[in-house]
């Protein structure tokens, strides 16, 4: 892992001693709620309904177990003993108070976390490959070029005032588990003919009110020259995005304004004037980083284990969690382990402190230290030894975090909705759990295979319902909490964004229409499709009759 | 007048502003130094240098500084306006006047300036700042000087992290 | 019926107006009367107060069964807490008040709140 020097902790030191200033200033009445508004959003403070929230970066999703129990300390001691993983990677915590923020905000310095950039127009954290540096899948190691973005994007002088918010995402695997083609930049690490690394570089997907798979506008950028077409990119979106209307601001509305093809041109031709030597980061600096991600110790084992296999055969429960959230390793004789966050009776996402604790003891035991959130709200300990398993299992189990539903029907992503946000228009968490406690039958769970339902409290569409397989999305409807349904969405490599079903319903018809759509599904299913293929190939007809003949 | 702060071998200092801002409906005054819209500079310009009146000029934020290449070396000043806290328009323009255009007069952020800015700005290649906050002197340079390291090279002269770090491997 | 709601600003609680002090519970918030002006004079003094408060603002009120209650769901929810965890926020006391609100149902109108996305 990246440890951060004496001078990533001097910058972490001066950034909150900043904040504590501007909080003083704010209290004081030096600063009005107008000036400040901006200033708490860049330490990523927001007012919500019923106190700040302080959305915390998690820099690609990565952490170690002595970071992990800081933020379960933060939970315990500033917070209601909990915090919420979000689909950006990063954490809130939803019960903060302002006059509080800087002693928070200086316990995070401590062990290199902080607020930075998780909120304003600007570029905020980095999404990365969950499972980087454990996948044999990735060709590259995602968080040497994340790391290096994070570090090229802190307090960047010229994008730090951008339209709109401006998220990338990187990604070196087939299968993407970062949702590229739906980030402002989505950068796909890849080699070419002969054998050279570089990004397919995709720029203006998103979702929100106006969702857009981003189209590719550079299919191979050699690697080293990531930073200075990132800075010909930026600087092209900060000219000419539009200021004019917040929601039309992000760089998706630009490109397809545009048009791929004179987008890209304009960035060529910017990039072309940028010289190399001042804008893309030097080899040194490069080779310091990935030093710092050079592979762990990990020990030589057999690809088999016999502690493993006894333990699925004797244990019906523990078989299933090894089917459903382990995941082959690079390395023979480890495994990655994805913990769910999603128990049938839970809030999507949330942790509580004692959680983090297990999880960071279990890091610190059995995952050489590291500690992964995913966009899809759940936790990753990407390297645990086979012969490990069935333990880290039981102290899952006893935790409340073996829920064995990765990729499942009941694995949803959903926002805080009403329930906490401030811009929300119906709540999203009480719908989430409707549906995961109807399908709480896990053999029925696993029967049904990969199902996607994301979902979100208003059109901004924190809760990803674009690319949801089946995304809802609640809205305010003459006063009642209302939800739509849409079908075929999909964050992955093969994005695409679901289509509107049909009317929208009441929040206690929803889990009935999810048990048509699904017992559609299965009954014209072919092979090994899943819900996804079935809804690509046989279109919506056979899916609104089920739902709206059982609805209404 | 509000205050006029001028970055000057790295010291931020109080200055007397000695140019008249001259908005588009009013007339140009009959000497001293003047700031002009892009449009008056393109009408008037060139008869106010030639007579030998230190001209600088006014840019929005939706106009390009490129549109300036060819007056740059005559002009004094570049005053780029920030109409709103959040219209980051001007941080562009300003690199691109030090680094592509080679501008070495005075490069002024006026409109909407606040000290939380200050640091940026002058990372961007400000030397001439008005406070719209009464931020003074020492309080501007107080903020510009908040961080004891930057990232990565921007129009200042100050060394990123990396190049830190590699002089401190000799 | 309105009262007069806002966020504290040392730490965010939702607070409600009575008679010119801030309290937190909302049964005990002053009432006007739609067309009575000392709501919205009310509320000018409160914006005056900005190192007490944040963005203050009128809310509509109804009487429902066992109690007052505002109109909009999403000021149900801010006077009551978050409906996933029963346990946080201002629900957690109980009590009659509280109970009024959780029974409260009806129109759920999202009053005075529009373009919500620039209040961020």
């Amino acid at each position: 892992m990246y440890r951060y020097d004496a001078i990533d902790k001097e910058f972490l030191a001066d950034r909150a001693n900043e904040f504590r200033e501007q909080v003083g200033r704010r209290l004081s009445g030096a600063l009005t709620e107008d000036q400040f508004k901006p200033l708490r959003l860049m330490n990523g403070l927001y007012l919500q309904l019923h106190a700040y929230m302080l959305r915390v970066a998690i820099p690609y999703g990565s952490l170690d177990s002595r970071q992990m129990r800081r933020l379960a300390h933060i939970a315990r001691t500033w917070d209601k003993g909990y915090g919420h993983f979000t689909t950006r990677q990063n954490i809130q915590f939803n019960w903060i108070k302002l006059g509080q923020s800087p002693d928070i905000l200086d316990q995070l310095a401590e062990v290199d976390l902080h607020a930075i950039q998780t909120s304003g127009n600007c570029i905020r954290n980095t999404t990365a490959d969950p499972f980087a540096g454990a996948t044999a899948e990735e060709i590259d190691d995602p968080r040497v070029w994340s790391e290096l973005i994070r570090q090229w994007s802190t307090l960047h002088p010229e994008f730090s005032f951008l339209p709109r918010k401006f998220k990338i995402a990187v990604t070196a695997a087939a299968k993407d588990r970062t949702a590229a083609r739906v980030h402002d930049i989505g950068l796909v690490l890849r080699r070419n003919r002969d054998g050279e690394l570089g990004f397919e570089v995709i720029v203006g997907g998103g979702q929100g009110r106006t969702p857009y798979v981003g189209p590719t506008i550079r299919e191979h950028l050699p690697a080293g020259r990531l930073l200075s077409y990132l800075e010909a990119v930026l600087r092209v979106y900060n000219r000419h995005g539009r200021r004019d209307n917040i929601y039309k601001a992000r760089i998706k509305i630009l490109v397809a304004a545009l048009g791929r093809d004179e987008f890209a041109r304009q960035v060529e031709e910017e990039w072309s004037k940028l010289e190399s030597a001042l804008a893309d980061a030097p080899d040194t600096e490069l080779a310091r980083i990935r030093g710092a991600f050079a592979p762990l110790n990990f020990e030589t084992l057999p690809a088999t284990s016999a502690a493993f296999d006894a333990a699925k055969a004797g244990d019906p429960a523990f078989a299933r969690f090894a089917r459903n959230n382990v995941k082959p390793h690079k390395k023979s004789g480890y495994a990655i382990v994805e913990i769910s966050l999603k128990a049938h009776h839970a809030t999507p996402g949330d942790a509580s402190a004692d959680q983090m604790d297990v999880v960071a003891d279990l890091a610190g035991r059995f995952s050489l230290d590291d500690i992964r959130v995913t966009h899809e709200q759940n936790l990753v300990l990407p390297h645990v030894k086979l012969d490990d398993l069935p333990t880290v299992f039981a102290a899952l189990q006893a935790a409340g975090l073996a829920t064995p539903n990765i990729g499942l029907i009941s694995d949803i992503i959903a926002c805080p909705g009403l329930d906490y946000c401030a811009l929300a228009n119906a709540r999203a968490i009480p719908i989430a759990q409707s549906i995961a406690q109807r399908f709480e039958d896990a053999d029925r769970a696993e029967l049904i295979g990969e199902l996607k339902i994301k979902i979100s409290g208003c059109i901004n569409a924190c809760g990803h319902h674009h690319v949801g397989n089946i995304g809802i999305l609640g809205v305010d409807k003459k006063g009642e909490e209302f939800y739509q349904l849409s079908l075929g969405g999909s964050g992955q490599e093969d994005a695409s964004l679901a289509k509107i079903l049909g009317p929208g319903m009441t929040a206690e018809q929803v889990p009935d229409a999810i048990e048509a759509l699904v017992d559609t599904y299965l009954a014209i299913r072919e092979g090994e499709e899943r819900f996804l293929d079935t809804v690509r190939r046989v279109g919506f007809a056979p899916f609104k009759e089920a739902v709206y003949a059982d609805a209404h | 007048m509000p205050t006029l702060i001028r970055l000057i071998d790295g010291r931020y200092e109080a200055a007397d502003d000695v140019f008249t801002d001259v908005a588009d409906e009013d007339v140009t005054p009959p000497e001293g130094a003047v700031i002009l819209s892009l449009a008056r500079l393109q009408a008037e310009g060139d008869g106010l240098l030639s007579a030998g009146r230190q001209v600088g000029v006014r840019i929005q934020s939706d106009e390009e500084v490129e549109a300036l290449a060819y007056d740059l070396p005559r002009l004094a000043l570049v005053a780029l306006v920030f109409p709103k806290y959040r219209d980051g328009r001007a941080y562009t323009s300003a690199r691109l006047l030090r680094q592509r255009l080679g501008f070495t007069g005075e490069v002024r952020a006026v409109g909407d300036v606040l000290r939380e800015q200050a640091g940026f700005m002058a990372r961007c290649g400000f030397d001439g700042f008005a406070p719209a906050d009464g931020a003074s002197p020492a309080e501007w340079a107080h903020a510009a000087g908040r961080f004891r390291h930057v990232y990565q090279r921007a129009a200042d002269a100050r060394a990123p992290v990396f190049e830190e770090r590699a002089s401190d491997g000799l | 019926m309105k009262a007069i709601t806002a966020n504290r600003l040392i730490d965010g609680e939702v607070v409600f107006w009575k008679s010119g002090q801030w309290i937190e519970r909302f049964a005990e918030a002053e009432h006007f009367a739609d067309d009575d002006a000392a709501g919205p004079a009310a509320v000018e003094t409160a914006r005056g107060q900005s190192t007490v408060v944040v963005d203050p603002y009128l809310i509509d009120i109804v009487e429902a069964a066992g109690g007052w209650a505002p109109v909009s769901y999403r000021e149900r929810l801010r006077a009551l807490g978050p409906t996933n965890e029963p346990t946080h926020g201002k629900q957690a006391e109980g009590g009659a008040g509280v109970e009024a609100l959780l029974a409260a149902t009806g129109a759920a109108r999202s009053t005075g709140r529009v373009d919500l996305i620039r209040r961020k």
